[in-house]
């Protein structure tokens, strides 16, 4: 019965699914105090790499693997974030995505560590080491009706899907906190925010580290949901990916990137020709939502409809007169 | 003494916003700052802020230099200001707003809000309780949800002084507050700034209103063209020639312009 509903095809399309809405999040939190950061594709290698490196050539547990490379890669970004301060903008933007592609030219040439162009295979696979855990606790499959790999794929997906509930959770809470406000002033008014008694610096340096940790998290569990990872997973293209789940998604607030994860990741499935023509469609998203909704479908405004759908507005009369005098 | 200005300078890559100006501010008290446009005064604030380091000079506060500080250490110390063209953060509500100005009298951290720790929650409590005190006390109570841009120009300056009141400062600087009020606005302007001294806070403020800043001011600090020309009561200051000629002066510099 169970056996006929799980199809591990569709788990692992979702399992995807979940980590791109992980990295999604990630950019989200870094633009959260209005710094645009590319560089989520390279945090990802590092992440990646990082765990893929300590699992097969140093034998550390999966686990440990992810949580360390989540957090060099976060430590990556707190060095990075110094530097970024000083750049605006669409600087920011085109600085980090150098940053990635310099990263991945680092991963291509220190073959000794990371075999270069040709990737790494054989990395530790998430769902294997869940299926020998449980057997290990005299748990199989067959034991529910499944096969082993319908077990192994429903397996990873409720991990993923709890670790997501679990990031969405933690930066929902955090954006309805001190934290939070001082993050939203800083992207709304940034000297203002200064003047007020935020330290800025702080504060932009920890949602550069936070969306870094995030993205090379993501980057740590991709290595071990696919076994293998080549520098090419995380080029530039990957950059503009994770990027349109904001653009696309809204960066307003945290749904944004999560809507836009989920819907760009599942059109393909449905429609093959989205598939193949996944980039040209990017460009072109990117170019109509600059052009006609900056902030993203989804934004405070459908969240609030969405929440309260009769609320009532509290218009105030605007001032009249502009004295100067002497 | 509050506040000591010590020869402060400010050079803008050629343009002299300030030259060699000392005054001080006593507790208490409402001194005004005025001058023609350009003469400096929103200058000085930066320099009070640190928005800007002098070009030279010094400024001590309740006996200590605040050479060297960043603005959100300034405000911690007790210093904070509004701004002559609004700078709210005008997507967030008016209660955040106030809230985002008590940040620095906070300190929960990442760890604590996520978790919700019995202590954050208290102190979320006591932000709550500030802020809608606070919104009380520049009347605007019940605009508390609406957010900031939606405000009239008036109601939106009153949110400017909302806002560095939550920061506790002992010394608020006011930049132009009256500006773009109707005449019942500067009405309750006057009224609100009588209160903010009532609660012992000491204020420096620049307006070009001379109705109310003679009314309201102790002591008014005169600047001309960076440079400080008078100072003195409002009585004074009102047949001060040098400061006549100053405001006079200002056409016909225009034209020379
Ligand atoms: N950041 C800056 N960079 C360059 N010049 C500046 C800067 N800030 C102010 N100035 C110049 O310094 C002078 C003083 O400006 P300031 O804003 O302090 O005048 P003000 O007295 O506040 O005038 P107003 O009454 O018009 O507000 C002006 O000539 C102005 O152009
Ligand atoms: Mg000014």
């Amino acid at each position: 019965m169970l056996s006929e509903l799980i199809n591990p095809y569709y788990l692992q399309v979702a399992t995807f699914i979940l980590l791109n809405i992980i990295l999604g999040v990630s950019i989200y939190i870094t633009l959260g105090t209005g710094q645009l950061s590319l560089g989520h594709a390279g945090f990802m290698s590092i992440g990646a790499y990082t765990s893929a490196i300590l699992t097969l050539n140093y034998n550390v547990p999966l686990v440990i693997g992810i949580i360390i490379a989540a957090v060099f890669t976060g430590f990556i970004g707190v060095l990075i974030g110094f530097p970024a301060l000083r750049l605006q903008g669409v600087y920011l933007a085109i600085a980090t995505l150098g940053f990635g592609e310099v990263i991945r030219v680092l991963f291509i040439n220190w073959e000794g560590l990371t075999n270069g162009a040709i990737g790494i295979r054989g990395i530790p696979h998430l769902g294997r080491e869940i299926l020998s855990f449980s057997e290990s606790l005299g748990f199989s499959p067959g034991m529910i009706g499944l096969k082993n790999n319908q077990f192994v794929s429903l397996a990873v997906f409720l991990v993923l899907l709890i670790i997501s509930i679990g990031v969405i959770w933690f930066f929902i809470r955090q954006s309805n906190s001190r934290i939070g406000r001082a993050f939203a002033s800083i992207k709304m008014d940034e000297e203002a925010s200064e003047a007020m008694g935020i330290n800025i610096t702080y504060y932009k340096i920890l949602a550069f580290g936070q969306g870094a940790l995030l993205a090379g998290f993501a980057g740590a569990l991709y290595a071990h949901l696919t076994a293998y990872i080549s520098p090419s997973d995380f080029g530039y293209h990957r950059a503009v990916e994770i990027l349109i789940f904001a653009i696309f998604g809204g960066s307003e607030v945290i749904w944004g990137p999560i809507f836009g994860a989920i819907f760009l990741s599942t059109m393909p499935e449905f429609l093959r020709v989205i598939s193949e023509y996944r980039f040209m469609i990017y460009g072109a998203l990117l170019v109509l939502m600059m052009a006609f909704r900056p902030q993203g479908l989804i934004d405070t405004n459908v969240v609030n409809w969405i929440k309260r759908p009769r609320l009532k507005k509290k218009e105030g009369k605007h001032g009249t007169g502009n004295k100067k005098d002497k | 003494m509050v506040l000591e200005i010590k020869k402060i300078s400010k050079n803008f890559g050629g343009i002299q916003a300030l030259t060699d100006v000392s005054f001080s501010i006593e507790q208490g008290e409402v001194l005004g700052l005025i001058g023609p446009n350009g003469a400096g005064k929103t200058t000085m604030f930066n320099m009070i802020t640190a928005m800007f380091p002098p070009s030279s000079g010094e400024i001590g506060f309740l006996g200590q230099s605040l050479s060297g500080l960043k603005p959100h250490e300034i405000t911690k110390r007790g210093i904070c200001r509004t701004f002559q063209n609004i700078r709210l953060f005008s997507e967030l509500t008016v209660r955040e707003n106030v809230m985002v100005g008590n940040h620095c009298r906070l300190t929960t951290g990442v760890l604590q809000s996520v978790f919700r720790t019995k202590y954050q929650k208290q102190e979320e409590e006591n932000v709550l309780r500030n802020s809608d005190e606070i919104l009380e006390i520049v009347g605007l109570s019940e605009f508390g949800q609406t957010i900031a841009k939606n405000l009239s120009y008036g109601q939106q300056r009153r949110l400017e002084i909302a806002r560095a009141l939550a920061s506790r400062p002992q010394l608020l600087l006011l930049d132009e507050p009256a500006a773009g009020m109707n005449e019942k606005e500067t009405n309750d302007l006057f009224d609100l700034i009588k209160k903010i001294q009532a609660l012992n806070i000491t204020i420096l403020l620049i307006e070009h209103d001379m109705p109310l800043v003679m009314r309201i001011c102790s002591r008014i600090v005169v600047l001309n063209f960076g440079k400080k020309i008078a100072e003195g009561t409002p009585s004074s200051i009102q047949n001060n020639k040098e400061v006549i000629e100053a405001y006079l002066g200002v056409e016909e510099e225009d034209e020379l312009a």
